[in-house]
């Protein structure tokens, strides 16, 4: 595999894993650091394996089976429709009109609940080992709907997605374990921005690949389609700016 | 996995629901563009869909920012 074919398909995927692996790692350091360490890590591992079955079967059954250019334009619907969201609201946190995701917030409330439950002595910590399992278990399979998004061309494309999220859990882990408290300096409110522009590139990318346009460049193409939309969001912050008065802020349900 | 994809679905609809209805309606036009357009339709139809959606983009922020500016006024009123 070439690095420029290694590059652009995996560091997508290695970013956006980053994120959702930041979030899972937030709430299992939470649960180990005020319950001890046993129920959250066999949650950990029991959400991994629940996770390696869906994707052997669902995600094999996927590739495999639904024809190359139906995917695609399945795929690139769901990522435009993803990424609109991601894109819509890191814009929205930019400009001040949401507030900014605050990782070590969200770990002091998960404290705060879980000293509140308080901790069983005697016998298994079922809490402690559901809240890490139903954390994992639905950041990981973000983290797989990703890799199926970005490898939906198959091939190489699939398994640079693969090594990208594998990567990410890594090095997101190794942090955690080595710090032992949230992540705050990742900044994650900058990668949902990238990577709300990202999804977005490669969901148009795909959605006219299987209405059969040829990119120039192919992939190549990619990295001018993420600069648009970048551009397009940078001004989008601009003029909200310039549009509200200082200190607006409004639930973006609201917005 | 369903999961995750049913509730971004369901938040597009509620929260971002223009703008979910808009990408639906750009991609059937690009849909519409390459499969009625030829060979010419097809090469252009992904350049179609992207400045249909960076508009969109643009359009439902500056909606939302008409819509925050409004309720930050008559609350201040």
């Amino acid at each position: 595999m070439d690095p420029v074919t290694l590059a652009i398909h995996a560091t997508p995927a290695f970013v956006a894993s980053a994120v959702e692996f930041v979030e899972a790692t937030t709430i299992v350091l939470a649960v180990g650091v005020t319950r001890g360490w046993r129920a959250p890590l066999l949650g950990t591992l029991a959400a991994t394996a629940t996770l390696a079955v869906i994707i052997a079967t669902l995600g094999v059954a996927i590739v495999t089976i639904v024809p190359e250019q139906l995917l695609k334009g399945v795929v690139g619907t769901l990522l435009l429709l993803f990424g609109l969201r991601w894109l819509r609201k890191a814009v929205l946190r930019f400009s001040g009109i949401v507030a900014i995701h605050d990782e070590e917030l969200i770990y002091q409330r998960q404290l705060a609940e879980l000293r509140a439950q308080g901790l069983p002595r005697t016998q298994f910590d079922w809490v402690g080992f559901l809240v890490a399992y139903k954390a994992v278990l639905l950041e990981g399979t973000e983290v797989a709907f990703i890799v199926i998004a970005f490898g939906a061309a198959g091939g190489i494309a699939l398994s640079a997605a693969i090594v990208g999220a594998i990567a990410a859990g890594f090095v997101v882990v190794a942090l955690g374990v080595a710090l032992q408290k949230p992540l705050t300096m990742v900044p994650e409110n900058t990668l949902k921005f990238g990577v709300g522009a990202m999804l977005c590139s490669f969901g148009v990318f795909w959605f006219a690949e299987a209405l059969g346009m040829e990119w120039p460049g192919d992939a190549l193409s990619i990295p001018l389609i993420v600069a648009a939309f970048l551009l397009a969001s940078w001004l989008a912050v601009r003029m909200l700016r310039a549009l509200l008065p200082e200190g607006a802020r409004v639930e973006s349900r609201n917005v | 996995m369903f999961s995750s994809v049913w509730s971004t679905l369901v938040g597009l609809l509620i929260e971002d629901g223009q703008l979910a209805i808009g990408a639906l309606i750009a991609l059937a036009i690009t849909w519409a563009v390459a499969s009625s357009g030829g060979d010419q339709g097809r090469d252009l139809s992904g350049w179609v869909l992207l400045v249909m959606v960076l508009a969109l983009v643009v359009a439902n922020l500056y909606r939302a920012g008409l819509n925050v500016r409004a309720r930050v006024s008559s609350a201040r009123r």
